[in-house]
């Protein structure tokens, strides 16, 4: 994790890459999801929308990226909210990366936290762009102890 | 779930305007769901990265775990937006609040509906239909966990 408590306006928020979007993972997470849309693991069926040979990313999977970002940078429970729009679709073999900017630096319910600018980019492209607050001071003892798993 | 695909896809079902407004206020049958430590393991491999400490469940469960804790699914929201095939239905955005930690073997109660539907068109013309559904997240202790509000775009 980064100094948290010299953040502000206009600070960068170290990016995080994905080199390679996987197939695999694509068809991992659909079953994960029980989501039944195709485009997601029929490569020939996606001939019909101009994308022979290619699966597309989930859209959660795309976020997915900018919230790794976002836990590299603050902490495991740092996120606070996401607010983002998706823009053109990310194929398999895509490599991306996730970045942003700090906007704005506030207390919000007794706890410090930025409100950024988020985006996913590929090939220099925005693919996802919108806000994310993250709590600046989540500390591991703010967290509520849990089981352990094997 | 697809997001922002170039479209040839269109409706099987040919739903109405009026269809498609009356689905605003449909309420799910809301329902438990527990994030199960497999489920989060494998969904935060998908994400490319180790899973977080403490049970931390990764922040995307938003997308699913509501879907299903409310007692819908996906292939029912695309029937029920009169959608199906390649290139049909794609995610215009979220808004996701995060009220408390979201956590592996904790049973969340929820419940939710859809909040707006419109039709409008694109550039060439082609009908285009949106639709959010909001979906509320409670913890244990009956506070709000989480929130979800999803936009999606159903191409006829």
């Amino acid at each position: 994790m980064s100094d948290l408590a010299n953040v502000e306006p206009g600070d960068d928020i170290p990016p995080w890459t994905m080199p390679l979007v996987d197939p695999a993972r694509m068809r991992t997470m659909a079953a994960i999801l029980r989501d039944p849309y195709p485009v997601h693991w029929d490569r020939d069926g996606n001939a019909a929308i101009g994308l022979p040979g290619r699966v597309i990313n989930q859209g959660p999977l795309n976020l997915g990226y900018v919230v790794n970002m976002l836990l590299a940078w603050a902490g495991p429970s740092c996120v606070r909210r996401l607010s983002v729009s998706f823009g053109r679709p990310v194929l398999d073999g895509d490599a991306v990366t996730a970045g942003g900017r700090v906007t704005e630096v506030s207390i919000i319910d007794d706890e410090r936290r930025a409100t950024c600018e988020v985006w996913l980019d590929r090939a220099g492209e925005h693919v996802v762009t919108g806000t994310a607050v993250v709590a600046l001071s989540t500390a591991p003892s703010n967290l509520v102890p849990t089981q352990s798993h094997d | 779930m697809s997001d922002g695909i170039a479209s040839t896809g269109s409706s099987p079902t040919g739903l109405s305007e009026t269809d498609l407004e009356s689905l605003v206020g449909h309420r799910f049958v809301g329902g438990r769901y527990r994030i199960e430590h497999w489920e989060n393991w494998l969904l935060t491999d998908c994400t490319g990265r180790d899973p977080l400490p403490d049970g931390l469940a990764h922040p995307i469960v938003l997308f699913h775990v509501p879907i299903l804790g409310v007692g819908t699914s996906i292939a029912e929201l695309f029937e029920l937006g009169g959608v199906a095939g390649p290139g049909s239905v794609g995610l215009e955005g979220y808004d996701w609040e995060y009220i408390r930690p979201l956590r592996e073997d904790m049973e969340y109660r929820m419940e939710g509906g859809i909040v707006t539907a419109r039709r409008t068109s694109d550039d060439a013309g082609r009908v285009i239909d949106e639709f959010a559904f909001e979906i509320t997240l409670f913890d244990d202790d009956d506070q709000v966990a989480a929130r979800v509000t999803n936009r999606w775009v159903l191409r006829r």
